[in-house]
């Protein structure tokens, strides 16, 4: 569904943020990003729904190949969903607004159709009697999940998690963990940039470890946890423990 | 010693009154063509294109460093030798391609300010750049710049009163004719300033009503 083939990404300034990654993950999988802050994590997801341009090497998504022509971007961003560390949900419209604008602007759905989607998927991360409110009055788990709820409205084939609970209060990550859970477990191809270590060993297929711009390893789950290959995954294992 | 004499201003309440509501049908035109033209221009400012953004880079500038009162002239005077426009229009005209410089400056401020994720959120959802402002950007910027946009506008009122060079017969021509007629230039200017203060005051309480109830209907 996804292949990234040597891919290297240099922001202005000179920091070398992707140094040659080689990265693919198949249809209904669940890939976990993983390493340190600075690692390349975020901006390896932005690439592969080209929120940032690629320097260097090719990636393809769900058979298109990513060429910044515009029209097959806007395809492969409706395409792939993407849930950000930030939520970005848009303040000036309710939980539902959120959900089914970018339906009847990017998919031409009616409102009413866009609203029947928008309801169905706010109980499916429980969040039904929240449709009227607004980001402000959402607590972070809630925005969360009303983000997650968005990008599912869309239809997508594939989504992209970028450190969805980092902004979380503890207390709040595991709601929105459940609701991801949910979504690997109904063959959601997804990749997840996370530090969650517990969710990762659980629900990834393989996680990748990722240091300096570079993916130093990618192993089952069990394997990465139990005997990491690298020297850097097993430092920053063991940093964590 | 100054001989304070209101008696005779009454009687040019008629007259005052028709020039306010010139000056405000000056300033309603302009207000309205000056952020049309600001809003494009302000758009152009923040285009992936960047021959759009400096063509229109090159119009703020040039517009903020030359005074308004040259506008003017070349739009009455200059413009005059294709087509001769009236008092009203040329002074329109002029002040609607003045203030949409600062409204574009305005607008691409307020875009700036939006946090760079909402973009990116649209973006990420598969809207298009336009999409993405109609729909996301600009509704978010334009509760967020009702303020800076009223003191525009307030001081768009005020520099109507330049009409007055091109023969308009607005607030401050009608009052310096009054005075030229009378010699009360207290009296007569007080009162001027008066209604230039209502029309402007106005304006502010009216905007920060608007203000108040986009709040409440966001309740952000």
């Amino acid at each position: 569904m996804i292949s990234v083939e040597g891919v290297s990404k240099t922001f202005p300034g000179g920091v070398r943020a992707l140094k040659g990654v080689t990265l693919s993950v198949g249809l209904q999988e669940v890939v976990c990003l993983v390493g340190p802050s600075g690692s390349g994590k975020s901006t390896l997801l932005r690439c592969v729904n080209a929120l940032e341009r690629v320097d260097e090497g090719v990636i393809t998504v769900d058979g298109i190949r990513l060429d910044h022509d515009a029209k097959n971007l806007h395809q492969v961003r409706s395409e792939v969903g993407m849930v950000f560390q930030s939520f970005n949900l848009f303040p000036h419209l309710t939980a539902l607004g959120n959900l089914s604008l970018p339906q009847k602007v990017v998919r031409r759905r009616s409102a009413s159709e866009a609203e029947e989607v928008g309801r169905a998927l706010l109980k499916r991360v429980g969040l039904a009697d929240k449709e009227n409110a607004y980001p402000a009055e959402l607590s972070g788990g809630q925005k969360q999940r009303v983000a997650i709820a968005r990008a599912l409205a869309m239809n997508p084939r594939i989504m992209l998690f970028d450190e969805p609970t980092s902004a979380l209060d503890p207390e709040m990550i595991k709601e929105v963990l459940e609701v991801m859970r949910d979504l690997a477990r109904e063959g959601m191809t997804m990749m997840v940039a996370t530090h969650e270590m517990g969710f990762a060993r659980e629900v990834a297929r393989r996680v990748a470890f990722m240091d300096q711009g570079e993916v130093l390893e990618v192993a089952p789950p069990e394997q990465f946890f139990g005997r990491p290959s690298s020297p850097r995954a097993q430092a920053f294992l063991e940093r964590l423990l | 010693m100054y001989q304070w004499t209101w008696s005779q201003i009454p009687q040019y309440f008629p007259l005052f009154l028709a020039a306010a509501g010139r000056t405000l049908l000056i300033s309603g035109w302009s207000i309205l063509g000056g952020t049309a033209l600001g809003v494009v221009v302000g758009l152009l400012r923040v285009m992936p294109s960047r021959a759009a953004r400096t063509v229109a880079g090159i119009y703020v500038e040039t517009m903020r460093n030359v005074p308004l009162m040259l506008i003017l002239y070349m739009v009455y005077f200059g413009l005059g030798y294709i087509v001769q426009l009236p008092p009203l229009w040329a002074g329109v005209v002029s002040l609607s391609v003045f203030e949409a410089a600062y409204v574009a400056e305005i607008l691409r401020a307020g875009l700036e300010s939006i946090e760079k994720g909402q973009g990116e959120a649209a973006q990420a959802l598969g809207m298009t750049w336009t999409q993405t402002m109609r729909h996301i950007l600009l509704p978010q910027t334009f509760r967020r710049i009702l303020p800076p946009l009223t003191g525009q506008f307030v001081s768009l009122i005020k520099d109507s009163s330049l009409a007055s060079l091109v023969s308009y017969q607005e607030l401050m021509l009608v009052g310096r004719q009054v005075n030229s007629a009378i010699f009360r230039p207290f009296e007569v200017f007080l009162t001027i300033g008066l209604l230039y203060f209502i029309l402007c005051f106005g304006l502010s309480l009216y905007s920060r009503h608007l203000e108040k109830g986009l709040m409440r209907r966001d309740q952000r």
